[in-house]
């Protein structure tokens, strides 16, 4: 009886063990992992949908050309975001100005800072703090030539327990001196929720 | 004693199947890494080096790595695995490219993220990535069952 008692005792205490290793932490995780949480946009499709964009428009055979002989100004339009959702989609330009930026193909001007600019030229030019010979001047930043534009949209299903989104991210390069799309491609992505018949 | 004997079977049984479960649920897979390394034959033609390796049983049994090639467009490195199922249900797995210079260092290491990809039942597939730049002449493809 005794040794059953310890062999019992030995059982409960491993799986003691055991489990308590899997027990609530905090810990790192991988930026980069696709595991989906929930059937919302996760940072894996933000992921996605940048690296795809960049492939797609740095190995389009007009763009391999133009890029051959020249880096083209470009500038990037806020994401036509016609989700459902919250979604910071800025972020996801700045995934793609940044993969297009370091890929050495493209240069970008950016609207967003215009304003500290504009405030920093004005005070190389008026403070008298700055040597008048290479204070920057007005006038002198070069103009985009393309545009890039974007659109994000959302589709949503619901069936009983289960829930389908469907996601399309369009984005398009607009030549802005004629007015012709360069380049466009779009990237879909599909999130299935069954929703279980326990818990949330 | 006989009995004794039971309960002590019974229960380094118990105690094996809790530790295994208890590993399961905890552990990640390695899964394969596919290399590929652009180089030059005796003609000057244009090659990749490849090289297949295989971490996890249970992948090698799901899946087969029929080919690798990779081509410039422009002047920046593009790639195509082959992937065939060979299972008879739906396979969800997980890949990801990492890049390397002529030098063999990582292009911004760290950097690429996991995708998903399904294949449906003796399914072949390709996956295609673009390297992140020109220096990119070597890449490597990881590939591992999704995270639990």
């Amino acid at each position: 009886m005794i040794k059953e008692m310890k062999l019992l005792f030995a059982v409960v205490a491993v799986g003691a063990l055991t489990l308590s290793g899997c027990a609530s932490t905090i810990q790192y995780g991988d930026a980069g992992s696709a595991k989906p949480i929930s059937k919302d946009f996760g940072s894996s499709d933000l992921q996605q949908i940048a690296e795809a964009m960049v492939d797609s428009m740095i190995t389009f055979p007009p763009m391999v050309e133009l890029t051959s002989t020249q880096r083209p100004v470009v500038s990037v339009d806020k994401v036509k975001n016609k989700t459902m959702q919250h979604i910071d989609t800025e972020s996801i330009t700045d995934s793609v100005r940044s993969r297009l930026l370091r890929s050495g193909k493209f240069r970008f001007v950016d609207r967003t800072t215009d304003a500290q600019t504009v405030e920093e030229l004005k005070s190389q030019q008026e403070s008298g703090l700055v040597d008048k010979k290479n204070a920057v001047q007005f006038g002198q930043q070069l103009g985009a030539e393309f545009l890039l534009t974007a659109n994000f949209s959302e589709i949503r299903q619901q069936a009983g327990n289960t829930t389908d989104v469907y996601y399309k991210f369009t984005m398009s390069l607009k030549n802005l001196k004629t007015g012709i799309l360069e380049w466009s491609d779009e990237k879909e992505i599909r999130k299935v929720f069954t929703r279980g018949t326990f818990g949330g | 004693m006989k009995k004794n004997n039971g309960i002590v079977i019974s229960g380094i049984a118990a105690i094996s199947a809790v530790v295994i479960l208890g590993l399961a649920g905890c552990s990640t897979t390695a899964g394969i890494e596919a290399t590929g390394k652009a180089a030059w034959d005796e003609q000057g033609a244009r090659i990749l080096e490849k090289n297949v390796v295989f971490n996890s049983i249970g992948l090698k049994w799901d899946l087969q790595i029929l080919d690798l090639r990779s081509v410039l467009v422009g002047n920046i490195m593009k790639v195509q695995a082959t992937l065939r199922s060979k299972d008879k249900d739906t396979l969800s797995f997980q890949y990801r490219f990492e890049w390397y210079d002529a030098g063999g260092l990582e292009i911004n290491s760290g950097a690429g993220s996991w995708k998903p990809v399904m294949l449906n039942g003796s399914e072949t597939k390709n996956i295609q990535a673009v390297a992140p730049d020109q220096r990119a002449k070597e890449f490597k493809l990881e590939i591992r069952e999704p995270d639990k």
